[in-house]
C-alpha cells in the first residue's frame, strides 16, 4: 500500500516536472493574442453566424479565438463560470454577450480588476467595466423601418404598431425608433401602440385578432393602412390574423428579423419589408474591436452593426442573399 | 496468509477512504501539467472553491439523504426559489423605505438588516419545503424520488410565478460579498466568505454524523430500515429531520447563488440535483444508503468543478465537456462497486 502512494506521488511530481518545463519553452512564443469569444449560447443559428463572423475576424487578424458558450444554454450561473475560467486561463482578452444585464457586471468588473479588457456584443451590459459595446443599433433600425413605411404609404394614412413584450430593451428600442421617424409625416396617424403581442406565434395571432378586427368595420371596410412589429414571431403572427381577416396584401406590413418564412410572405407579396440585423457582422467586429484595442489603437464605445432593409427589390441582389443566407461553412470548418 | 490479508485490507481502508481524493489530485495534477498556463495558479484555486461551494452546501445536505436511503430532486428547485426570496424582499424593503417611487434598483444599497431579513426569509422558505417533502414521503408513503420529482417542478413553478416569470433585480447588500473574490487587502482570509461557510458546515455535518445520535440513526436507517425500527429508532422522525436539513441547506446555496448572481432568477439551477447527487456518488455515497461520507461529497463536487474549468480554459467544445464528465461518473462508481466485491 505504501507503495503505491509512494508511486502516486511521484507520478504527480513528475507531471508537475513536466509542466515547468512546459511552461519555460512556452514563454517565447506567447506573442499571438487569444480572444475568448462568450455568446450567449451554442446552438441556435443566430449564434452561428456570430461565430462564423468571429473565425473569420480572428483569421484575418492573425489571433487565435476561444469560442465557448456557457455550458446549459441561456443560463447565467453557467455563463458566469466560463467568464471566471477563461479570467483565470489569463487570455487578451474577452467578447462577451451577456445573458443578463446585471448578473455580469461582476464578472466583468472582477475581469477588468484582473487586467483583462472586455468587449459586450449584441447585448448591452449594465455599468463602466468594458471597452466598447458592438451592437445593432436597434433604434436606427427602427427608423430604417418607420421610414420604408412612410415611403410606401406616400407619406399619409393611418398605423399600427404591435409591440412585442415588456421590458425587453432591444425591441422597444425599434419600436420607438419607428414611432420617432413616423412622427415626422403630418400625413401619417399612429392609431394604435400600446398592444404587446408577447414572445410566441400564438400569442401574437390572438393579440392580432383583437387589435385588427378594432379596424375592420362589419361592411369589410379596412381602416388601418400599415402595420409594424419588431421581431420574427410577431410578424408570423400577424400575417396568420390577417389572412382570417382577409387583410393580406391590403395592409402594408413591416417587420423585423429575419427566417425562412418571412422571406417567403415577402415574396407571396404578404409582408412588404423586413429589417435585419448582421450576426456575421456582430461577431467581426466584436473581436475586431478587441484586436485593435489590444494593439493600442483607440476604439469607439459603441459600434453600430447596422440593420438592412429588405424588400422584393433587393432580395435577389447578391449582398443581400449573403447577408440572408451567410456562407456559414466557410468559417466553421 | 494472515499478514497479506491484513495487507489487503488496509490498502482497500486507505483506497475507500482516500479514492476520490487522489482521483482529485490525479485530475489536478494532469491539468496543470497538460493545461493552460495558469491552471495552477492560486486565483484558479480560489476560483476553484468558489464555483465548487454551491453545489457543495448542497450536496451536504444530499449526503445525509443518500445515507438514509433516499434521494431528494429538489434542491435545484429550492436554490431557484431562495434566489427569487432574497432578491424580491431586498427590493421590497428598500422601495419601503424609498420615498419615490422611480429608481434604479441598482444604483441602491441594502442596509445590512434587510439582508439578515432576506436570508431568514430564504431558510423559513426552503425549510417549509423539507416539511412538504419529508411529511409526503414519511405520512403518505410514497417514495422519495417520486415525491421529491413532483416538488421539484412544484417549488420551480413557485419561484417563476413569485418573479412573475423574470429575473428579480436586487439592490446591493453584504450578501453580494459572499462570493465575491477576496481584494487585495483582504487576501488573508484566503477563500471568500462562501466558500468558509461550506467548510463549516461541512465540519457540522461530520459532527453530526460521528458524534450525535441523530447521526448514528441516519446510518441506521440507509443500512436496514426494518432493523433500525425494531431497535426503537423513531424512523419517521429522523426520515422528516433529514429532508428538513437537506432542505435547509439547499437554502444556504441558494442564498450563495443569489450573492453570484445579484439578482433573482427562477431558472437558475435547473438540473443541478444531478451535479449534486453526482458529487455524492463520485465521494463515495451509495444510492441504496447506509453509506457515504462528507469529505467524499466535497471531493466529488471539487472534480466536477476541476473538469469544468479545465474544460473551458482548454476552450474544449461544451459537447466534449459533458461526455467527459459523464465517463467520470460512470468510471467513479464503478470503481466504486469493484471495491465492494473485493471487501465482500
Amino acid at each position: 500500500m505504501k507503495s503505491k502512494l509512494l508511486f502516486l506521488s511521484i507520478v504527480i511530481c513528475l507531471l508537475i516536472c513536466i509542466q515547468s518545463c512546459a511552461k519555460k519553452n512556452g514563454t517565447a512564443e506567447k506573442k499571438r493574442l487569444t480572444i475568448a469569444v462568450i455568446p450567449k449560447g451554442t446552438i441556435h443559428e443566430f449564434w452561428k453566424s456570430v461565430n462564423a463572423g468571429a473565425a473569420k475576424a480572428a483569421s484575418e487578424l492573425d489571433v487565435d479565438i476561444i469560442w465557448k458558450g456557457p455550458l446549459k444554454e441561456d443560463d447565467r450561473e453557467s455563463q458566469i463560470t466560463v467568464v471566471e475560467n477563461l479570467v483565470n486561463r489569463g487570455v487578451s482578452g474577452i467578447v462577451l454577450a451577456p445573458l443578463d444585464d446585471t448578473a455580469l457586471r461582476i464578472p466583468v468588473a472582477n475581469a477588468r480588476w484582473a487586467g483583462i479588457p472586455v468587449v459586450i456584443f449584441d447585448s448591452g451590459l449594465k455599468g463602466e467595466d468594458f471597452i466598447s459595446y458592438v451592437a445593432t443599433d436597434n433604434f436606427e433600425g427602427g427608423r430604417i423601418a418607420g421610414k420604408y413605411m412612410a415611403d410606401i404609404l406616400g407619406g399619409k394614412g393611418k398605423v399600427i404598431v404591435l409591440r412585442y413584450t415588456e421590458g425587453s430593451d432591444s425591441t422597444t428600442q425599434r419600436e420607438n425608433g419607428f414611432l420617432a421617424t413616423i412622427a415626422d409625416f403630418n400625413g401619417i396617424e399612429v392609431v394604435s401602440s400600446n398592444q404587446y403581442a408577447g414572445v410566441t406565434t400564438e400569442s401574437a395571432i390572438t393579440a392580432a385578432e383583437n387589435l385588427l378586427s378594432r379596424f375592420r368595420t362589419a361592411e369589410g371596410d379596412i381602416k388601418v393602412d400599415g402595420i409594424f412589429c419588431a421581431t420574427e414571431p410577431t410578424t408570423l403572427g400577424i400575417i396568420k390574423a390577417m389572412e382570417g381577416l382577409d387583410m393580406l396584401g391590403k395592409v402594408k406590413l413591416v417587420g423585423f428579423d429575419s427566417s425562412n418564412k418571412m422571406v417567403d410572405a415577402l415574396q407571396k407579396g404578404n409582408l412588404s419589408g423586413f429589417v435585419v440585423q448582421n450576426p456575421m457582422e456582430i461577431g467581426y467586429l466584436g473581436v475586431k474591436t478587441m484586436v485593435s484595442h489590444l494593439r493600442g489603437q483607440k476604439v469607439e464605445h459603441r459600434i453600430d452593426t447596422g440593420a438592412t432593409l429588405i424588400t422584393t427589390a433587393n432580395i435577389n441582389e447578391e449582398k443581400i442573399q449573403q447577408l440572408l443566407k451567410p456562407d456559414l461553412e466557410k468559417w466553421l470548418k | 496468509m494472515k499478514m497479506i490479508d491484513d495487507n489487503k485490507f488496509s490498502l482497500m481502508s486507505v483506497l475507500n477512504k482516500f479514492g476520490p481524493f487522489l482521483g482529485l489530485l490525479l485530475i489536478y495534477g494532469l491539468l496543470v501539467a497538460f493545461g493552460p498556463d495558469n491552471f495552477g495558479s492560486a486565483a484558479n484555486l480560489e476560483t476553484i472553491a468558489r464555483q465548487t461551494s454551491i453545489v457543495g452546501i448542497a450536496a451536504l445536505g444530499m449526503t445525509l439523504v443518500i445515507i438514509l436511503g433516499g434521494i431528494d430532486l429538489s434542491v435545484g428547485s429550492i436554490v431557484a426559489l431562495g434566489t427569487v426570496i432574497a432578491a424580491s424582499v431586498l427590493q421590497y424593503l428598500v422601495s419601503k423605505t424609498e420615498a419615490s417611487s422611480m429608481f434604479d434598483m441598482l444604483s441602491l444599497r441594502a442596509d445590512a438588516w434587510m439582508a439578515i431579513v432576506a436570508v431568514v426569509a430564504v431558510l423559513v422558505a426552503s425549510a417549509i419545503c423539507g416539511v412538504i417533502n419529508g411529511l409526503i414521503i414519511t405520512k403518505l408513503k410514497v417514495v422519495p424520488f417520486i415525491v421529491t420529482l413532483g416538488t421539484l417542478l412544484l417549488i420551480r413553478g413557485t419561484a417563476k410565478g413569485l418573479a412573475n416569470q423574470q429575473k428579480v433585480d436586487a439592490p446591493f447588500s453584504w450578501l453580494n460579498q459572499l462570493l465575491a473574490p477576496p481584494s487585495y487587502e483582504q487576501r488573508w482570509i484566503l477563500f471568500a466568505p462562501g466558500v468558509w461557510i461550506m467548510i463549516i458546515l461541512a465540519l457540522l455535518v461530520i459532527c453530526i454524523l460521528k458524534y450525535t445520535r441523530f447521526g448514528r440513526h441516519i446510518y441506521a436507517i440507509g443500512s436496514n430500515e426494518q432493523a433500525a425500527r425494531l431497535c426503537g429508532i423513531a424512523v419517521e422522525k429522523v426520515k422528516l429531520m433529514v429532508y428538513i436539513t437537506a432542505a435547509w441547506l439547499a437554502g444556504i446555496a441558494g442564498i450563495l447563488q443569489f450573492s453570484r448572481l445579484s439578482v433573482g432568477d427562477p431558472t437558475v439551477a435547473s438540473g443541478m440535483e444531478l451535479d449534486v447527487i453526482a458529487a455524492v456518488v463520485i465521494g463515495g455515497g451509495s444510492l441504496s444508503g447506509g453509506e457515504g461520507s462528507v469529505t467524499g461529497t466535497i471531493v466529488g463536487a471539487l472534480i466536477m468543478t476541476v473538469i469544468r474549468s479545465g474544460c473551458s480554459q482548454i476552450g474544449l467544445p461544451n459537447w466534449i465537456q459533458e461526455i467527459v464528465t459523464g465517463i467520470i461518473i460512470v468510471m467513479a462508481v464503478t470503481i466504486d462497486r469493484m471495491r465492494h466485491s473485493n471487501t465482500k
